[in-house]
């Protein structure tokens, strides 16, 4: 029987600038998904835009070439990564005017 | 027999356990090669009339969720763990207040198994662990690594209470390696907690606010010297551990934390060669909260000192239990 597991990496959130998710392990799984929740958006043209970042160590971060679909209202968005290694996180960037989201973001991970 | 996951041979789990002293009765082994075996991030409670968290908790809804570390660092690569590849790791975010500060959301991560009791009686924790700051940057950052702590949550039908010991390694920046174990000052619930809705709505006026001696984790003034009102010293509780002498040379460490609930009382810590007899040392008592009778929760936590993340790894655990023993004359001091 594989193995599961979702961890909640930011919990009820609000994204104004740019950021990254914390690093995360993930070597013992062969795929990921990462879900956006977004509850509620503020903001003029609120625009979040995400990719999947990779890391030899947890330290340094490259861009993985995944990228999530750009989100601009509340609701529930994913992508999905395989053969990543090691580490995890998703790279964040908000652009708009005065924009902010609130919600959660979760790496599902099974292998 | 331990609740075993599959994947495990019985000749692993016996090589396993070897290397731990439980008590009569395994109630949980957990080689974190096998996966986090309900070893969860600790949420506050959450608001009946809505999404989220209650007031009281707002703070405490970031402590991290634990993962499943292979060890690896940007110089050595994969450490691995004592026993496998894996270990459990708790990670903070990279973000700390000063010592005497309240926890920072994000500086401060926990996690817990969450089981009940059948009976009252000694219970144990054991864990081989080690801990490091981030290998990110130059500096072994012995002074930036905070505190680590073992904190049993348990409730009967008179009380809940909250046994726990605590490493503190570190505090502004000045070296401390020493153990802590929990009993609260005499303060009231406004000076401990804030006194904040931590309850569901209809049990508010059984259980508003968390009480002195719940939660000593982070609750109480703090002091600039790594103190709290939660803790006190454990007597020539001084201990140095296996730091080594580089970012990424992690040394497995040895834990075991024992306690009685039929007397409410603390027994002794042993960490590698040292063993601190707590006998007779009582933890505060707090009054039974509803809807938690029985438990039985063993938590870990690990605090950053600094803006530098830091780690608390676990190769394995084990919870046992087992019947307490007639009382025996309380050793005097400490026993190696």
């Amino acid at each position: 029987m594989k193995r599961v597991h979702t961890a909640v990496l930011e919990r009820f959130g609000t994204f104004s600038e740019d950021f990254a998710t914390e690093p995360y392990e993930a070597g013992w799984a062969e795929e990921a998904i990462f879900f956006v929740r977004v509850d509620a958006v503020e903001g003029a043209n609120p625009t979040l835009s995400g990719q999947v970042q990779v890391s030899p160590d947890g330290i340094r971060w490259v861009d993985e070439g995944t990228r999530l679909p750009v989100v601009e209202q509340a609701g529930v968005t994913f992508t999905r990564v395989r053969h990543f290694g090691n580490w995890l996180r998703l790279a964040y960037r908000v652009s708009g005017g005065h924009a902010r989201f609130h919600g959660t973001i979760y790496l599902c991970l099974k292998g | 027999m331990p609740s075993v996951s599959t994947g495990r041979s019985a000749q692993g789990v016996v090589a396993g356990l070897s290397k731990f002293r439980p008590l009569q009765t395994i109630l949980a082994y957990d080689d974190f090669d096998e996966g986090l075996n309900g070893w969860t991030e600790l949420t506050g409670n959450y608001r009946q009339d809505a999404m989220g968290v209650v007031p009281g908790h707002e703070r405490f809804t970031d402590l991290r969720p634990p993962m499943l570390s292979s060890a690896t660092f940007p110089f050595v690569g994969t450490h691995g763990s004592m026993s496998g590849i894996y270990s459990m790791k708790l990670a903070t975010r990279a973000m700390a207040g000063r010592a005497e500060e309240e926890i920072r959301k994000g500086g401060f991560a926990q996690t817990l198994k969450r089981l009940t009791w059948q009976e009252r009686g000694q219970v144990q924790f054991e864990m081989w662990f080690t801990y490091k700051p981030e290998a990110d940057r130059p500096g072994i950052g012995e002074d930036e690594f905070r505190a680590f702590g073992v904190l049993w949550d348990l409730q009967d039908d008179e009380h809940r209470y909250f046994p726990a010991v605590r490493y503190l390694n570190a505090a502004n920046g000045v070296v401390k390696q020493k153990w802590q174990f929990a009993q609260a000052r005499k303060v009231s619930a406004e000076a401990w907690s804030g006194n904040q809705e931590t309850s569901i709505t209809e049990d508010r006026k059984s259980s508003w606010g968390a009480k002195p001696g719940v939660d000593p984790q982070w609750f109480g003034r703090r002091y600039p010297d790594g103190g709290t009102e939660g803790f006190r010293d454990i007597d020539k509780g001084h201990q140095r551990l296996c730091y080594n002498e580089t970012i990424d040379k992690i040394n497995w460490h040895y834990l075991r934390f024992l306690v009685d609930s039929r007397r409410r009382e603390y027994v002794e810590l042993q960490c590698n060669e040292r063993t601190f007899d707590l006998r007779g040392v009582q933890p505060t008592l707090a009054p039974a909260y509803p809807r938690i009778w029985s438990l039985l929760n063993l938590a870990l936590w690990v605090e950053a000192d600094t803006n530098r993340r830091c780690f608390l790894f676990v190769d394995s655990a084990v919870i046992s239990v087992g019947p307490s023993p007639s009382r025996a004359p309380r050793r005097k001091g400490m026993s190696r």
